[in-house]
């Protein structure tokens, strides 16, 4: 399969914090890659420089050969690039439907056909109850589910999930889940930030680990949970005992 | 539209059609304002610089050049456009509070720039527009034809206004309003659509600046750029309904015969009464009615939607 994102050397300092510190690695076309590490680990930091949304201080970012190294996040969209935002960030006066179609715009001509590709996509994701409904309404679930339809309607290569399930019943989470699963046949490659392990374990067939701003671990989801890197990086070192 | 024509062809007295041919001018301002600060999300409480660039380069052009305003209220427009867009590309970056507070301060420059340019604006003593009534100069000899005008300058705002809220344009607008990081991540360029929406507000006060000079044929800074209208131009949108078309249409023929009755009531007997009275009548509207008259009536017409069913 084809490379289609290429990470490399990406640093990102804040002060006298690395909080990303030279991460490489590489994600082809269709592939559903988990990506788990503990809080502060650097995850949303290495999301919003592949979104554009803040500038990297060193390292370069290639998307289908293409060096797309800070730019703007409406660039970055622009090449392909999708993100959800860990706290679901709706535009809170314009109603479910409005939502989507602001993103299907980029690839559709007129209103219309964007609304009409809106409605497909919410009927897809399981809100075709909530088509014309406030953004008050929405449960935390649905809310989740939203944010997920907003960056699919922008028929994204790349897609940057941030905590998808974070706040969802197990039902929701098993519907979540499938829904992520579909998303390498509709052609989008997904990277996935998820604390609900279960759920990501079982879905995915590659897990990276970051911890303190370094990739740590990159490999099958059952060999990550055996590794002792990873173990100690989640639970600690034991104490040495004096 | 056609309430309107028949408001201004009944043949009501001179001083109703007085209200009603301000009330179409408000309307028309308040539209243009709010484009920028009710789609865009801009509150600006500069747009009098807008009103005042567009009042003055057509009035300056027929009185010292003697260009018809009919050619020079575009120029003042495409003036007031691209001070518009240096505006927003300086400010817009600062948010809330910040920005609103140098819109006020850019226009303040422009009006203590037009008291001090003597030689171009007349300074504090105004600028006289001769009252010879003919079409070519854009003075009319009856009210009737300034009304007829005012509601024009009204229906194109409105059209305008319409035509952005339906489109591409109005979508990113209002999610740049409501989200600016996640419209981003949708492939929104902030910049771009606000810098264009602050254009396009500027272009139209301005042109309602000429209207005004031309039914006035008297301008001076503290008449047409002074913060007072500004914050006229904000209150009538605000209380009508912000980021909706009718709401400013709405809000300006309240407030503005509102006014108009409280001066001639109060206006003779003490002094700065139906200020203060106007003042109160806004505060008990903006406390009950947060989504403005426009929300209230919504609100009004589903709920009896609902009872009936």
């Amino acid at each position: 399969m084809t490379v289609l994102l290429e990470v490399k050397n990406l640093t990102r300092i804040f002060g006298s914090l690395r909080a990303v510190n030279g991460v490489n690695f590489t994600i082809r076309e269709g592939e559903l890659v988990g990506l788990i590490g503990p809080n502060g680990a650097g995850k949303s930091t290495l999301y919003n420089l592949i979104a554009g949304a803040i500038r990297p201080t060193a390292g370069a970012i290639v998307l289908n050969g293409m060096e797309v190294t800070g730019w703007k996040p409406y660039r970055a969209a622009k090449a392909g690039v999708a993100r959800t935002f860990q706290i679901p960030k709706p535009y809170r006066n314009l109603n479910v439907i409005d939502n989507v179609v602001v993103s299907a715009l980029m690839h559709h001509r007129s209103v219309a056909e964007a609304r009409a590709a809106a409605e497909g996509i919410l009927v897809d994701f399981g809100l075709s109850d909530y088509l014309e409904s406030p953004i008050g309404v929405l449960t935390v679930g649905l809310l989740k589910r939203l944010e997920v339809a907003r960056a699919v309607a922008l028929q994204p290569r790349l897609v940057l999930f941030d905590e998808i399930m974070a706040g969802l019943t197990p039902s929701e989470v098993r519907s979540m889940t499938s829904l992520v699963a579909s998303l390498p046949g509709r052609g989008i490659t997904v990277i996935w930030v998820e604390h609900v392990l279960y759920a990501i374990m079982n879905t995915v067939r590659r897990i990276m680990v970051m911890h303190r701003g370094q990739l740590i671990a990159d490999d099958a989801p059952e060999k990550i949970a055996k590794d002792p890197t990873v173990i100690k990086a989640y639970f600690g070192e034991e104490m040495p005992v004096a | 539209m056609t309430a309107c024509i028949a408001l201004v062809v009944i043949g009501p007295s001179q001083h109703m059609l007085d209200v009603i041919l301000l009330s179409f001018m408000w309307a028309g301002l308040a539209l243009a304002w709010n484009i920028a600060g009710g789609y865009a999300g801009l509150i600006s409480l500069g747009h009098a610089a807008f009103f005042g660039i567009g009042a003055y380069t057509s009035s300056i052009l027929t009185v010292k050049a003697g260009v018809t305003p009919w050619i020079g209220m575009w120029v003042g427009a495409v003036a007031a456009a691209v001070i518009g867009a240096i505006l927003t590309l300086i400010c817009a970056r600062l948010r809330g509070p910040f920005f609103i507070l140098s819109t006020l301060a850019a226009a303040e420059v422009v009006r203590i720039g037009a008291l001090n340019w003597t030689s171009v604006t007349g300074g504090a003593e105004g600028l006289m527009i001769l009252p010879t009534p003919s079409a070519m100069n854009m003075v009319f000899g009856s009210k009737t034809t300034y009304a007829m005008l005012m509601l024009i300058y009204m229906v194109v705002t409105y059209v305008v206004t319409k035509a952005i809220e339906g489109s591409r344009y109005g979508y990113y607008l209002f999610a740049i309003r409501d989200d600016e990081e996640a419209a981003s991540a949708a492939g929104v360029n902030p910049l771009l659509a606000r810098t264009g929406a602050m254009c396009t507000s500027a272009f139209l006060t301005a042109i309602g600046g000429s209207l005004f000079a031309q039914y006035f044929l008297f301008l001076d800074p503290t008449n047409v750029i002074s913060p007072e209208l500004s914050f006229q131009f904000a209150l009538i949108p605000a209380l009508g309904g912000l980021g909706t078309a009718i709401g400013p249409v709405l809000g300006a023929f309240v407030i503005t015969p509102l006014s108009e009755l409280l001066r001639s009531y109060f206006g003779g007997g003490a002094a700065g009464l139906h200020l203060a009275i106007y003042g109160a009548v806004l505060i008990i509207v903006m406390l009950y009615f947060p989504s403005g008259i426009s929300g209230a009536l919504m609100r009004h017409l589903t709920w009896k939607g609902d009872s009936a069913r």
